[in-house]
């Protein structure tokens, strides 16, 4: 009861945002049609009764997860197919039509959504007073990270000239300030930073400039559309802003860390070399799934161009050779983070996400010799390529899982030691993890509403 | 695990998943209004798939909640968007004209998951899995940590983690693998004494280690005593029990060869050899007598099948190679002599090779005597069957084996066993290695080598696992990869696959073998550090522990 409680009380809370958001693009009629009326206020009323309701359900869903801020935001998009796609037409009586047109009407409810998710989840922490610590090293150690993030990627990464390189310091400082010094390694912390950049794009890029401007809040599809093309920047930079975050940390550990026992956790695990051959055969298997969309939408050509030829056989080695490396990258960024099939899977698929943005749209044209690839119309021409690194991510995530558990079973314990393994994976489950991996997958598979 | 797991559990998880897929599948049925047989079919799919990646691990509710969310939309990948157009005859695009066509199917994907999601979790909290009562599990236990018996622990090892429900315990009273074929090596100073072992531990994830020596065996009890220092005799017990204690230095009571001949069967035997010869040189510095000088820089190996020969190879390497920092020993020549029961060298090679390798070592100034035996020897000089005496203060032993004294507890004869390497009449035995003698199918016996060694070990580990699982146990059978022998200075000989090879090309690939054969990439990176700089530096001639004679 005292879950839900908080959870409703945090409910109400992010529905007052939510509700405001609703004010601003006159939602709230719609919403009070429920009970019959057409009064915004009674709209705001039975807003409020809902999102108290939907708060305690979060309470209770979300009682044990440790950190909440990405349960919110994936529960938010849970919501926003729930409530306003599928239960808001029945209560009016209307048929229930899932399709796109109506996901694109819907858009700003989407937003809304997932703001709705963060403020409650931020409210939630508060109240059932979750352990959180200023760290001013670390807000400078993410701020630097932003800021060479930024740097890194250009001068104009988002249409933003010097401006970048501010954004990158607040996106380092926020994610310092909301994440707290997670030893959680590389692979999850890239993972967390791509979710962050999403939910950077939506403040930075989708929220703040039309309020400033003076214009109002505008999430319809024409202004999100138009934003299109500044996602994979500000994913990118949430993604390397996590990394070297998390690099420095280890680093700043690795050096002035003056107790060996620090090191004990990483050598409970099989060792690197084998890890990474686990690499180079889960990367191969997921090579050959992508292989899939290569053929059927034509794109072997464009990767042997990378050398020069046109054949597709030259074409296939060059994929399968790049899959083999990413999957050498996956086994040491992810080395001891999946625990069961589903956290492989998890894992995998938002890698593979992240590379569709990082190697398709990005380093493949720069290697090309063209500009990164980030407009619309390119996101929406790649569609069928982020379909295939989806599937290459999965395969990935699953067949490196299952090679790990070969060496290194969490389930057989040895020691008092290897048994801190076995917990590994319970605490994983109770970690944002869960929440992210589905949270990436929704985020890449609703790209079409917005490029369509 | 999904290969370890009973029928039932199995059943279990596919149930409860096809049940989860239900109430979701419902919902999207009604309102999307597909086709019902497909429709059904590709609901029991999902649910099936859901229940075996979520399993039965235990979940929180907002995981098991995310999961199905996960699962729902990627099935929206795999189902709507590539195996129902695939099953329908037209070929998948994955277009974004075709994802927005397909959208009502996202939508209903992402509900169906996450419901299923949240009712697969429900079932299994209220409907929780049975315990089963722990049974005491057998305990497999491993004699000897040589290469015969470490494979057979790291395969049962293996197995272990693949499911196999056995304890598995490795008893050693080394607690690292030596690397034996590189021993040479480190009594010729061009590798480091600790490159060529490997920590026992470090190759283990789930045996356990016993650093002790096994002193007796109760084969009826099935009781291994365990003599482990302090801690006095330990007994135990187990039931399954692989014997790979390998053999020793064997000095057929000759009078004087016991107390003055080096043997070569582990670290501390090559170090102390290669101390040996250092010393020899340091003293012969000294030495004010020619004829003493001349005893103290002659060499006797006794013995010339694989051992004997590399062995007289690098030592005749190693005193060469650091002959310039004794400047009073310029100008005089060390002796080399090897000492062969046989009428030529290397009788596992064709006499061919054989040749070519006495010719090579001839060349150099090594002197032979073959067909003849050392019948003794003093710390002055060594007497051969032939009446001649060679004045040495140096003789290395190869010239015999026999197996550890160990099995004599167990058996005065030669420890036969059957072809799939159990011990005859001792239920719960098995032995391997230079141990036993293990029947070749064409007769005769194979041979105690390393390469051998290591599949026996993992032939008895798969043969105890086939036991413990109630299958029948195979035969050995190996026939052999080849054989490689060093000849000193860039020079190798060897037959691989029928075919022979000799000289540099035989040297590059002799080191490249033993390099990949060795136990792990630390040791492979540490061994090819070692030879690297043996290629830009001359060789260490500092002794590794203090020199007895002039201490």
């Amino acid at each position: 009861m005292r879950d839900a409680g908080f959870g409703a009380l945090a409910g109400l809370v992010g529905g007052l945002v939510f509700g405001g958001v609703m004010a601003m693009i006159g939602f709230l009629p719609t919403v009070a049609a429920i009970v019959r009326a057409d009064s915004p206020l009674v709209g705001f009323a039975v807003h409020l009764l809902f999102a108290a309701i939907i708060g305690s359900l979060f309470g209770v869903l979300a009682a044990r997860q440790r950190e909440l801020l990405f349960w919110g935001l994936t529960y938010g998009m849970s919501w926003w197919f729930l409530g306003p796609l599928t239960l808001l037409p029945i209560l009016l009586g209307r048929p229930m039509v899932w399709d796109v047109a109506m996901a694109q009407a819907l858009l700003p409810s989407l937003l809304g959504h997932l703001v709705y998710g963060a403020v409650t989840a931020a409210v939630l922490a508060l109240l059932s007073r979750r352990e959180w610590r200023f760290r001013p090293g670390l807000v400078v150690r993410a701020s630097a990270a932003g800021l060479i993030a930024a740097a890194v990627l250009g001068p104009d990464w988002a249409g933003l000239d010097w401006a970048g390189l501010i954004v990158g310091v607040l996106v380092g400082a926020s994610y310092a300030l909301i994440f707290g010094d997670r030893d959680e390694g590389t692979g999850p912390a890239l993972i967390r930073g791509t979710a962050f950049g999403f939910a950077w794009w939506v403040l930075a890029v989708v929220t703040i400039p039309p309020l400033l401007d003076g214009g109002g809040l505008d999430w319809a599809l024409p202004a999100v559309r138009a934003a299109t093309s500044s996602l994979p920047g500000y994913v990118l930079l949430g993604a390397g802003t996590a990394l070297l975050t998390c690099w420095m940390g280890s680093l700043s550990r690795a050096v002035f860390s003056d107790d060996v026992r620090h090191t004990l956790d990483g050598r409970l695990a099989g060792g690197r070399v084998i890890s990474t051959w686990h690499g180079v055969i889960a990367g191969l298997a997921g090579g050959v799934i992508f292989t899939g969309v290569m053929l059927a939408v034509g794109f072997l050509p464009v990767v042997a161009s990378l050398v020069g030829s046109e054949s597709e056989i030259v074409g296939l080695v060059l994929h399968l050779l790049i899959s083999q490396f990413i999957g050498v990258t996956y086994a040491i960024f992810f080395r001891r983070r999946s625990f069961d099939p589903a956290s492989g899977i998890g894992w995998g698929v938002s890698y593979g996400f992240l590379w569709w943005i990082l190697g398709n749209l990005t380093v493949l044209p720069a290697l090309l010799g063209a500009a990164p690839q980030w407009s619309d119309a390119a996101l929406a021409r790649s569609f069928p390529s982020l379909i295939g690194h989806l599937a290459y991510g999965a395969v990935l995530g699953l067949v490196y899982q299952r090679l790990e558990e070969r060496v290194s079973p969490w389930h057989l314990t040895r020691s008092e030691a290897n048994a801190a393994r076995a917990a590994a994976r319970h605490e994983q489950t109770l970690s944002t993890a869960p929440a992210l991996w589905s949270l990436v997958t929704g985020m890449a598979l609703l790209i079409p509403i917005l490029l369509s | 695990m999904w290969l370890a797991e009973t029928p039932m559990i199995l059943l279990r998880k596919l149930s409860f998943g096809i049940i989860a897929g239900l109430p979701g599948g419902v919902i999207v049925a009604i309102v999307t209004k597909p086709p019902w047989l497909p429709w059904a079919a590709h609901l029991a799919i999902l649910g099936a798939v859901l229940g075996l990646i979520i399993g039965d691990r235990r979940q929180s509710t907002g995981s098991a909640f995310s999961i199905g969310l996960l699962i729902g939309l990627l099935d929206w990948v795999a189902w709507t968007m590539t195996l129902a157009p695939a099953l329908e005859g037209t070929m998948p695009t994955w277009t974004i004209a075709v994802a927005v066509s397909h959208f009502p199917e996202l939508v209903g994907a992402a509900l169906l998951g996450a419901i299923a999601g949240l009712v697969y979790h429900a079932l299994f909290t209220w409907w929780p899995p049975k315990v089963a009562p722990q049974r005491a599990k057998p305990h497999v236990v491993i004699v000897g940590g040589g290469f015969g018996g470490m494979e057979a622990t790291r395969e049962l090892d293996r197995r272990i983690a693949r499911g196999l429900d056995a304890n598995v315990t490795l008893i050693s009273d080394s607690n690292f693998l030596l690397f034996t074929p590189l021993l040479v090596g480190v009594a010729s100073s061009t590798v480091e004494a600790r490159h060529v072992s490997a920590p026992v531990r470090a190759g283990l994830d789930h045996a356990s280690f016993l650093h002790g020596r096994v002193v007796s065996i109760d084969t009826q009890a099935r009781d291994a005593y365990v003599s482990a220092g302090k801690e006095g005799t330990l007994r135990v017990p187990y039931d399954q029990l692989i014997l790979a204690v390998g053999a020793v230095p064997h000095f057929f009571d000759l009078p004087g060869v016991g107390e003055h001949a080096l043997a070569m069967k582990s670290v501390e035997d090559a170090a102390r050899l290669r101390n040996h010869v250092l010393s020899s040189l340091e003293r012969a510095d000294l030495e004010p007598d020619p004829a003493e000088q001349a005893r103290l820089l002659t060499y006797v190996v006794a013995g010339g099948g694989f051992a004997g020969t590399e062995l007289v190879a690098e030592l005749f390497d190693l005193v060469h190679d650091v002959l310039h920092f004794y400047p009073r020993l310029h100008g005089l020549r060390p002796r080399f002599v090897i000492v062969h029961s046989g009428e030529r060298l290397l009788p596992e090679l064709s006499p061919e090779l054989g040749r070519y390798a006495q010719r090579k070592l001839d060349k150099r100034g090594i002197e032979f005597r073959l067909g003849t035996r050392v019948t003794a020897a003093t710390a002055r000089d060594i007497t051969l069957d032939s009446g001649e005496s060679i004045a040495t203060r140096t003789l290395a032993w190869t010239a015999g084996n026999r197996p550890n004294p160990l099995v004599r507890q167990i058996t005065q004869a030669p420890l036969v066993v059957d072809p799939t390497l159990r011990v005859p009449g001792l239920p719960g035995l098995w032995a391997l290695g230079d141990c036993a003698r293990i029947p070749r199918p064409a007769g005769g016996f194979h041979p105690p080598t390393a390469q051998h060694a290591t599949r026996e070990g993992k032939t008895a580990a798969k043969n105890i696992a086939a036991v413990l699982s109630g299958r029948r146990p195979v035969p050995f059978r190996f026939g052999g990869l080849g054989v490689l022998v060093s000849l000193g200075h860039r020079t190798a000989a060897g037959e691989i696959g029928g075919r022979r090879i000799s000289g540099f090309l035989a040297w590059i690939l002799w080191r490249s073998v033993y390099l990949s054969k060795l136990p792990s990439a630390e040791k492979r990176l540490r061994v090819l550090a070692d030879w690297t700089l043996d290629l830009a530096f001359p060789r260490d001639i500092a002794h590794s522990t203090k020199d007895e004679h002039h201490a």
